[in-house]
C-alpha cells in the first residue's frame, strides 16, 4: 500500500512511466518470490510478436510524408474537390486532417503541420476566430481510428497478449474503425456545414480546371493508401508487410522522385521518428511484465467480480466505462492509456460480453476527445502554442466540437453493428 | 562541465544515433527484400523475419536510449505544469534519481538473464544466439541510466514541456 502511494506521488511529480510500471512489476515479481530477471524475459517478448515491425516503419513514412509537401498537396486537393460545398474549407480541413493523423499517429503533429496552411486560410474565408481554433484543436486527433492509426495496431498487440477466445487480428481493427471514424467525421462535416449557411460563409464555385491540376500535383500521394487499403485487404500482403511497401512508396516519392526531402534530412527524420518508436515500445516492454503479472495474480478477474457485485447492466457499466475513458484521455495519451489501462479493463468488458474489436474502437474513441478536453487535454496546450492563443480561449472554443464527438462516442459505444458489420461481412 | 566530458558525450551521441539509424536502415531493407523474394521468387529467406523481429526490439531501445538525452519520455505532465519554479528542479532531480535506480535494477537483471541464456547456449535463430539478440536489453537500460545520471547532475530546466514527440 505504501508503495503504491510513493509510486502515485512519483507519477504525479512527472516521472516517466515506463519507470514506474516497471518498478510496479518489479514490486510483485518480488512479493511473489519470483526471480526479478523476469523483467528481461518478459521485454523479450517483444521479440515474438511480428506486427510489431509495422509500428516503427508506419511511424518513419509518416515522418517522411510529414516532412514533404504533401500536406499542402492533400489541403489543394480536398480542396478542389469539396471547397465548392458550403463549409467547404471546414470540411477540407476536417478531411485532411483525418488523412494526416491516420498516417502520422495522434501526436499534435497534425496541429503543427496542417494548422499552419489551414488557419489562415479559414481566417481569410471569413470562418470567426473560435470556430477555427475549435475545428483545427479537435481535428488535430481525428484520424485515430482509420487505418493505419497506430494505435489501432498497438491496441491489437495488447488485445493478443491477453488470450482471449475471439480472435483480434489488426486487419479487423482496421476495418472496424472506418465506419465509426466516418460517422465522427460526418457529424462534424453536418456541423460545419450547418454553421457556415449560418454565418453566410461565401462559397466558391467548382473549378473542373483547378480539380485537374490538383489531381495532377498529388498524383504521386493518391495510389498510396488505394496500394496499402488494397494490398492488406485483398489478402496480397500482412499489415507488416504493408508499412514496409509503405516506407519504400514514400521514400522514393519523396527522395527521388518529388526531392522534397533529402537523402541528408533522412538521419534526423530517422532519430525523431525512432525517438517516438522508443518510448512507446519500452512502456509496451515493461507493461508486459506487469500484465502478465495482474493475470497470474488474477487481478482482472477479482476486479470483474467486485465490479460485478455493484453494476450488473452491460449499459451502466458502459456509462461509467465512458466516462472513466474520457478522464483518462484528459490525462495520459493514447500509447500509455492503451498500454497501462487495456490489461486491466478488457477482461472487465469482455466478462460483460462486449467484443474485443468493439472494445478497442470505443477505447479509441474516448481517448480521441480525451485529447482536447478542457482543462488538461494535450492538443489544447499545442494549439494554444501554435497559435498563440490563451488556453482559456481554447478551451471555449472546442466545446461544441466535444459535444458532437460525445454524441459520435454514445452512438459508437451502444450500437455495436456500427463497429462490428463490417468486420462479419469480411468473415 | 569540462569540454573533455562534452566531447566524449558528444562522442557517445553520435554513436547512439548511427546505430539508430543503421538499425532502422537495415530494417527497412530486409523488410523490403524479404517482401519482393516472397513474391516474386515465392520464397523468402527463412532468417529475415526472426532478424527482423529482433530488429525491432533493438530499434525500440535505442530510440528510448536517444529519448532519455533530451528527457522525453512519456510522463503526465498535467501536475508539474503548475509547480512552482524554486520547487520544480528539486522534483526533477527526485524523478531523475529515481528513473535512475530503476534502469540500473533493470539493467542489472537483464544481465543476469543474458549470462543465464549464455550459460544453456539458447539458439535464437540461424545459429545466432540469444544471449546476443537479448544483450540490447541490459546495454539499452544501463544506458538510460547513464542519461538519467547526466540530467541528474545538469538537469534539463525545461518551459512546461510541449509534450511532442513532433
Amino acid at each position: 500500500m505504501a508503495s503504491a502511494i510513493v509510486l502515485i506521488l512519483l507519477v504525479i511529480l512527472g516521472a516517466p512511466l515506463f519507470t514506474i510500471i516497471a518498478t510496479s512489476a518489479l514490486i510483485g515479481f518480488y512479493n511473489e518470490g519470483i526471480d526479478l530477471s523476469v523483467i528481461a524475459i518478459e521485454i523479450f517478448r517483444i521479440v515474438d510478436t511480428p506486427i510489431l515491425l509495422a509500428i516503427p516503419l508506419f511511424t518513419f513514412a509518416g515522418y517522411v510524408l510529414g516532412e514533404s509537401n504533401a500536406s499542402q498537396r492533400l489541403v489543394r486537393m480536398t480542396n478542389a474537390l469539396l471547397g465548392w460545398m458550403p463549409g467547404g474549407l471546414a470540411i477540407v480541413s476536417l478531411i485532411a486532417c483525418a488523412f494526416f493523423t491516420a498516417l502520422t499517429g495522434a501526436s499534435g503533429a497534425t496541429i503543427i503541420a496542417l494548422g499552419a496552411i489551414l488557419y489562415p486560410a479559414m481566417k481569410q474565408a471569413g470562418y470567426a476566430e473560435r470556430f477555427n481554433l475549435g475545428l483545427i484543436t479537435s481535428s488535430g486527433s481525428l484520424g485515430l481510428l482509420f487505418p493505419p492509426s497506430i494505435a489501432l495496431i498497438l491496441y491489437g498487440v495488447i488485445a493478443q497478449q491477453m488470450e482471449l477466445e475471439q480472435s483480434v487480428t489488426i486487419d479487423d481493427l482496421f476495418l472496424a474503425g472506418l465506419l465509426p471514424g466516418t460517422l465522427m467525421l460526418v457529424l462534424l462535416v453536418a456541423w460545419s456545414m450547418y454553421r457556415s449557411v449560418g454565418e453566410k460563409i461565401p462559397t466558391t464555385t467548382f473549378d473542373a480546371k483547378e480539380l485537374v491540376s490538383a489531381f495532377r500535383e498529388s498524383i504521386w500521394e493518391i495510389p498510396l493508401p488505394i496500394l496499402l487499403i488494397g494490398g492488406i485487404y485483398s489478402g496480397y500482403f500482412a499489415v507488416s508487410e504493408a508499412a514496409a511497401v509503405a516506407v519504400f512508396y514514400v521514400l522514393v516519392v519523396d527522395v527521388l522522385i518529388l526531392r522534397e526531402v533529402t537523402l541528408k534530412q533522412l538521419p534526423t527524420i530517422m532519430r525523431d521518428s525512432m525517438v517516438l518508436v522508443g518510448g512507446v515500445l519500452i512502456i509496451l516492454g515493461v507493461s508486459l511484465a506487469s500484465t502478465n503479472y495482474l493475470i497470474d495474480t488474477e487481478v482482472p478477474s477479482r476486479l470483474f467480480d467486485f465490479i460485478r457485485e455493484h453494476i450488473d447492466s452491460k449499459l451502466t457499466f458502459l456509462i461509467l466505462l465512458n466516462i472513466f475513458l474520457l478522464i483518462l484521455g484528459m490525462m495520459l495519451d493514447v500509447f500509455s492509456a492503451l498500454v497501462i489501462i487495456v490489461p486491466l479493463t478488457l477482461p472487465i468488458a469482455v466478462g460483460y460480453g462486449i467484443h474485443p474489436i468493439h472494445f478497442g474502437i470505443i477505447f479509441l474513441a474516448n481517448m480521441q476527445i480525451g485529447y482536447f478536453t478542457p482543462p488538461v487535454g494535450m492538443n489544447l496546450f499545442i494549439a494554444s502554442y501554435r497559435f498563440n492563443k490563451p488556453i482559456t480561449e481554447l478551451y471555449h472554443a472546442t466545446i461544441p466540437f466535444m459535444l458532437i464527438l460525445f454524441v459520435a462516442v454514445l452512438i459508437i459505444t451502444y450500437w455495436p453493428a456500427l463497429t462490428m458489420s463490417l468486420v462479419e461481412l469480411r468473415h | 562541465m569540462s569540454t573533455t566530458n562534452n566531447k566524449i558525450i558528444s562522442f557517445i551521441n553520435r554513436i547512439e544515433d548511427g546505430l539508430l539509424v543503421l538499425i532502422l536502415t537495415s530494417m527497412i531493407f530486409l523488410a523490403i527484400y524479404q517482401i519482393i523474394s516472397r513474391n516474386f521468387f515465392s520464397e523468402g529467406l527463412v532468417w529475415i523475419d526472426p532478424l527482423l523481429r529482433t530488429l525491432v526490439l533493438w530499434v525500440g531501445l535505442s530510440g528510448a536510449v536517444v529519448a532519455t538525452r533530451s528527457d522525453k519520455h512519456i510522463r503526465i505532465d498535467v501536475f508539474t505544469k503548475y509547480l512552482p519554479g524554486k520547487i520544480l528542479p528539486y522534483v526533477q532531480r527526485t524523478v531523475y534519481l529515481f528513473a535512475l535506480l530503476i534502469c540500473l535494477l533493470i539493467g542489472w537483471h537483464a544481465a543476469r538473464f543474458v549470462y543465464s541464456e549464455y550459460e544453456y547456449a539458447t539458439v535464437a535463430f540461424a545459429g545466432v544466439p540469444a544471449w546476443v539478440t537479448a544483450l540490447i536489453i541490459p546495454v539499452s537500460f544501463t544506458l538510460i541510466a547513464f542519461r538519467y545520471a547526466l540530467l541528474l547532475i545538469s538537469p534539463e530546466i525545461k518551459k512546461p514541456h510541449m509534450d511532442v514527440k513532433s
